[in-house]
């Protein structure tokens, strides 16, 4: 981060309170627009292969007295983050939501913290700077990497260079919240494999399939945090590497992999930076729970509608997609990764891994 | 039991001495140990029965004359009793009707008038004198002083229960300082326990009869209630009854007494709404009853086997052959035509052909060729011609009634009866019509097939029962209505004369068809000249006089009839202000003007007013039913020739359905009002809302901008007036040479068109004033008035110029206050 970035960052927050009061002195109805942020606003960009949101646009008005809440909110957290960024300090997401108790006026406080998050989103979106350079970043997401890759990272206190396999432990590398401070040094990985439970990536990692296949395992930790994505498409797009997902096989984990591949609804206006549409899907797919006949469970009614969404949701509107939802819908099944240990411990590392990478090329 | 019976025959004078005892009641006797009839139960009821019977006769009696009513109530403390004193500047009674009114039960001049007045059968002031002489002994005085006479006439007097005649005490004559009017002064056993009632039966009489003044001083408090309009309320005209209204006894009295000699005169001379027409259709609904239908059989098709022609040549004798053959094809013709034909239709046919054959032929055709004729052709249509005794299967071929009633029986019943069942049903009913000829009382029986609709449905009756029996079906009543009423469709009115009135007079059985069949025809709804509602107006005006409320809302129902009397409803509403906001509204009910204040729960009124929901109307109802909470008054009032009421009291209208609709109609557009009111207080109390949130974010906003940009506060007035819709009123000053240029910008951001009243009051003298204002000069300041009217999203200015140093005032009018932004 140099300083002229979060001096332009600065500028363009304090624009934002320029054009609230230029909208005052006008006699205007102080307002901001921001893209709605929907699936249904959401357009593949055709140059980019990312989806991006679309026209449709949602306008945050002092008309009303829940618009004009939101506007004092938004000039508190400028003030806010423009103060932050003279000082050359950075706070968490939570900590504003915590912080926000402290300002003098009580309307300015936020409720909850989705609605600070979400306000940090619409002041990204709408100056255009992204939130690591308002010098705000999430919890520590926990997300590690292990495998043949060797890297420099800028600290807080000082460069380390850091072997992924070598000079960690069994928990692995784990990701910073701001990527973009490592340099990639080395590496001998011929594929990224990102993994969506804590159990199958501690399974990978005991079977040494890191080791044995030259992959490296991201670990997901469930919906991956800005970070883990960012981290991904750098490697791919650095290095090279073809991106594969392992999840579980329903709804919820499609949508793991639809915001690795595709970049998720709500950071739209960062796809260009977080998504990697190269991201390949290994499974569980629904066809495997037949072939494998894996162990499962039905179909809930919140899994059924998330399914349907799913297929009204452009970013799964593929011949690929769509047949695997409609297998799912039709079997009324789901099994979890880890139900691969009903043929065996290795049978993940030994049969199944190998057999799906095969199939889908990546070895 | 022997035993008694044995007393009863040796004790043959039991029943002479117990008609001894037995003699006749004077009314006044019977109201002597009624009182509670007539609202006299207790001492505190008594007192304000006492006071509303005076008041309503004195109102009665000075809108009848034309006065505004002027009156005076008085109620005093008189050892153990009150004396209740009631004055009035009415017309003033003669000493001749004086004591009757006073002094005589069911004395009036009300009791016979159709017309809307508050008193009606003349009991209640001389019951009320009853009530004090029974209670205290005392004659009730009274002071009565006719126009342009020199003094007035003083009673004393008593009502004698004996025979029901006012007995005087006193009579002279007295000074008396009104120039003319009616003053009574009761003594009572009484007590003011119903101080409430008497209250609320003054003050409602005020809120309907907004033309009269009225004052009330009892011992503790005393109210005065000045008039609200100087208009008497229209004067009502005494209608005659209408039709529908009218009971036997009454008809037949009206009978005794009418100068007109026929029905159809009398109908249109005694009634309201009785032209030449609606008594020709009253005439042919008494026929129908009085002399019945007769059926009218369809002639025969082709196919049958029934020569009519050849009935008639049989039956004309010695009329050569050609005017014979035809006057029988006349009548054969005239019978084809018709679709269907009754017995006095084929008389008028023959009657017909018989003329134009006479003229024809020069033949002479007799009464009794036609005759003889009429009969042929109608047993031949009724299937009655004596058989010959060749005939060798009579008894199996069904009649031709058979047939026909089978058609009609067919199309009235359900599809789901079985033509069998039918056919036998019509069978059976046939056969009754076959009787007809045995039965009547002509001397060939009722051959005419002349019925009352009665006689029809017991004959249809019969025919069900048997078919019931025999062919174990259900024949039900629905069934048999419609068949009867299928065959008195296709039945004809007969062209009888009715009888004259003197033939009617005396009659019982045809007077009560004669009512039967004026109630049974559709008559125009009785005037209403005979009514005098209140109007929205002076509802409101009253209601505004009374209650210190934030809104009124009134209407008047057009007129109903219920029973043959006209009916007026009315409604007023008043809500918020000084009315008590906790705790159930109230309901005010009226019947001709008079409050009513006792027996609510039985009252039709309050009925009505709690079935209605009145969430719907913005108004708060524990339950959804019952009485709103909150506050608001409710006014009811139903103005008739003949108010129902449940009791001689006149405290409860009764529960009429037509009444009931009208007085739910009638609150409801009342109602409709209040709504509409409430929803536009409550989206100014939003609007308020919303601007003192942001009347307090958005400066907070300003401030805060104007921080982080490191300017100076930026001015909001104009963002805040738009996002409240606001009408925005705004003066720019700009000095112009040696003068200054003032403009008053309205900018309307509101999405209607507004009109403004805008006064600026300038403390020099404005020049060159732009169009459409105008400036008036008082006392050294210059008040420029403007009214400009703008639409929505657009702007009007105001401008002038003024010499330096002058001093500006704003104020606008015509915006609500929520809307407006005034910038001076």
């Amino acid at each position: 981060m140099s300083t002229d970035d979060t001096q332009e960052a600065r500028e363009q927050l304090i624009d934002l309170a320029a054009q609230f009061y230029d909208q005052f002195e006008l006699g205007e109805i102080p307002h901001m627009s921001v893209p709605t942020r929907t699936k249904n606003n959401i357009e593949y960009d055709e140059e980019m292969d990312v989806w991006v949101y679309g026209d449709r646009e949602s306008t945050r008005s002092a008309n009303s007295v829940r618009g004009a809440r939101k506007l004092l909110k938004a000039i508190y957290t400028i003030e806010f983050l423009s103060e932050q960024l003279e000082e050359d300090r950075s706070s968490t997401l939570r900590e504003l939501y915590y912080l926000s108790e402290s300002w003098d006026n009580n309307e300015a406080q936020f409720n909850d913290q989705d609605e600070s998050n979400s306000m940090v989103e619409d002041l990204e979106i709408v100056s255009g700077v992204t939130r690591e350079d308002f010098h705000m970043r999430p919890e520590e997401s926990g997300a590690t990497i292990m495998g043949p890759l060797f890297l420099r990272e800028q600290t807080r206190r000082g460069e380390r260079e850091i072997h992924c396999q070598e000079d960690v432990g069994e928990g692995g590398y784990q990701i910073p919240n701001n990527p973009d401070t490592i340099e990639f040094l080395d590496n001998d990985a011929d594929f990224i494999l990102a993994v969506e439970t804590g159990g199958m990536r501690d399974r990978l990692v005991e079977n040494g399939f890191d080791e044995e296949y030259n992959a490296l395992i991201v670990h997901l930790k469930g919906q991956p945090a800005r970070a883990t994505r960012r981290i991904t498409k750098r490697l791919h797009d650095e290095l090279g590497l073809p991106v594969t997902v392992f999840t579980d096989g329903d709804p919820w984990s499609y949508r793991i992999y639809g915001s690795v591949a595709y970049g998720s609804i709500k950071s739209a206006h960062l796809s260009e930076y977080l998504a990697t549409p190269e991201a390949d899907f290994i499974g569980i797919q629904p066809a495997d729970i037949v072939e494998y006949d894996l162990p499962s469970d039905p179909l809930s009614d919140s899994d059924v509608n998330a399914l349907e969404s799913e297929l009204e949701d452009p970013r799964f509107q593929t011949d690929y997609w769509e047949e695997q939802i409609e297998l799912q819908l039709d079997l009324g099944k789901k099994s979890e990764q880890q139900s691969l240990a009903a043929r065996g411990l290795d049978f993940v590392t030994d049969t199944y891994l190998p057999d799906r990478l095969d199939d889908m090329g990546v070895l | 039991m022997t035993s008694f019976q044995s007393t009863l025959g040796e004790d043959a004078g039991i029943a002479e001495e117990l008609a001894e005892s037995q003699q006749s009641i004077s009314i006044a006797e019977f109201f002597e140990k009624n009182k509670h009839m007539l609202g006299f139960d207790s001492g505190a009821r008594g007192l304000v029965t006492a006071v509303k019977e005076a008041v309503d006769n004195a109102l009665d009696a000075a809108e009848e004359s034309g006065i505004l009513p002027d009156i005076y109530v008085e109620i005093q403390e008189a050892g153990d009793y009150y004396r209740l004193i009631v004055e009035d500047n009415g017309p003033g009674l003669t000493k001749e009707s004086l004591p009757k009114v006073f002094g005589k039960l069911l004395y009036g001049s009300r009791f016979h008038a159709r017309e809307q007045s508050r008193g009606q059968q003349g009991i209640g002031i001389s019951a009320a004198v009853l009530y004090a002489q029974l209670t205290s002994g005392k004659p009730a005085k009274i002071t009565s002083r006719t126009q342009g006479s020199e003094e007035a006439e003083y009673f004393e007097l008593i009502v004698d229960t004996d025979n029901n005649e006012p007995e005087i005490s006193v009579e002279e004559t007295t000074t008396w300082d009104r120039p003319h009017g009616t003053r009574i002064e009761l003594e009572m056993e009484a007590n003011m326990r119903a101080r409430q009632q008497l209250h609320d039966y003054i003050k409602h009489t005020a809120v309907v009869n907004p033309h009269a003044r009225l004052e009330l001083r009892e011992p503790q408090e005393h109210f005065k209630f000045e008039r609200a309009t100087d208009q008497l309320p229209e004067e009502t005209e005494e209608i005659r009854p209408h039709p529908h209204g009218v009971e036997l006894g009454t008809v037949m009295k009206m009978l005794a007494a009418t100068d007109s000699q026929t029905v159809s005169g009398f109908v249109q001379e005694e009634f309201t709404r009785v032209g030449k027409k609606t008594a020709e259709s009253i005439i042919d609904e008494f026929r129908d009853r009085h002399y019945g239908r007769e059926m009218r059989w369809r002639p025969p098709a082709s196919h049958e086997a029934v020569d009519l022609h050849a009935a008639v040549e049989d039956a004309t004798a010695n009329k050569g052959a050609d005017a014979t053959a035809a006057f029988a094809d006349a009548v054969a013709e005239a019978v084809a035509d018709a679709d269907r034909i009754a017995h006095h239709e084929l008389v008028a046919a023959v009657e017909s052909a018989a003329e134009a054959v006479e003229d024809d032929h020069g033949t002479t055709f007799g009464d009794t060729v036609r005759e003889n004729a009429v009969e042929a052709v109608w047993l031949e249509l009724i299937d009655a011609v004596e058989a010959d005794d060749s005939d060798e299967s009579e008894g199996d071929v069904d009649s031709r009634l058979v047939a026909d009633l089978y058609d009609l029986a067919d199309d009235a019943t359900s599809t789901r009866k079985d033509d069998a069942v039918i056919d036998a049903f019509a069978d059976r009913l046939a056969a009754k019509f076959e009787d007809e000829l045995e039965g009547g009382d002509e001397d060939d029986g009722n051959v005419r097939h002349r019925l009352t609709h009665k006689r029809l449905r017991d004959h249809v009756d019969r025919a069900a029962d048997l078919t019931e029996e025999y062919d174990d079906v259900s024949f039900g009543e629905t069934a048999r209505e419609n068949v009867t009423d299928a065959i008195w469709d296709v039945m004809a009115t007969v062209p009888d004369d009715p009888p004259l009135v003197r033939e009617l007079d005396g009659d019982r059985d045809a007077t009560s068809n004669l009512v039967d069949a004026m109630r049974g025809t559709d008559i125009m709804a009785p005037p209403t000249r005979c009514l005098a509602p209140i109007s929205e107006d002076l509802i409101t005006a009253g209601l505004e006089k009374e209650f210190d409320a934030d809104f009124y809302a009134s209407a008047t129902r057009d007129a109903g009839v219920s029973g043959g009397d006209p009916f007026i409803v009315e409604a007023g509403i008043a809500y918020g202000g000084d009315l008590p906001a906790e705790g159930t509204g109230e309901v005010m009910r009226f019947a001709n003007r008079v409050p009513l204040v006792y027996q609510r729960g039985a009252c039709a009124t309050t009925d009505v007013v709690k079935s209605i929901g009145w969430r719907n109307y913005g108004l708060d109802q524990p339950g959804g039913s019952g009485l709103p909470n909150g506050p608001v008054v409710i006014m009811v009032h139903v103005a008739s020739t003949n108010v129902p009421f449940t009791s001689e009291s006149k405290d409860a209208v009764a529960n009429v359905p037509e009444i009931e609709d009208e007085i739910e109609l009638a609150i409801r557009e009342a109602a409709r009002e209040l709504k509409s009111y409430l929803n536009k207080r409550r989206s100014m109390q939003q609007r308020r809302k919303k601007q003192n949130v942001l009347g307090k974010i958005l400066p907070e906003m300003a401030e805060k901008v104007a921080e982080v940009t490191g300017r100076e506060e930026p001015d909001i007035d104009d963002a805040i007036a738009r996002i409240m819709n606001n009408v925005l009123v705004e003066r720019h000053t700009e000095a112009n040479g040696d003068g200054t240029a003032v403009s008053v910008v309205v900018e309307n951001n509101s999405s209607t068109n507004e009109s403004l009243e805008v006064t600026d009051i300038v403390s020099a003298e404005p020049r060159n004033l732009s169009d459409g204002a105008t400036v008036v000069e008082m006392d050294g300041e210059w008040f420029v008035k403007w009214e400009p009217e703008v639409s929505s999203d657009d702007e009007a200015a105001l401008e002038y110029e003024i010499p330096d140093d002058a001093t500006f005032d704003l104020d606008v009018k015509g915006v609500e206050s929520e809307k407006l932004t005034v910038k001076q």
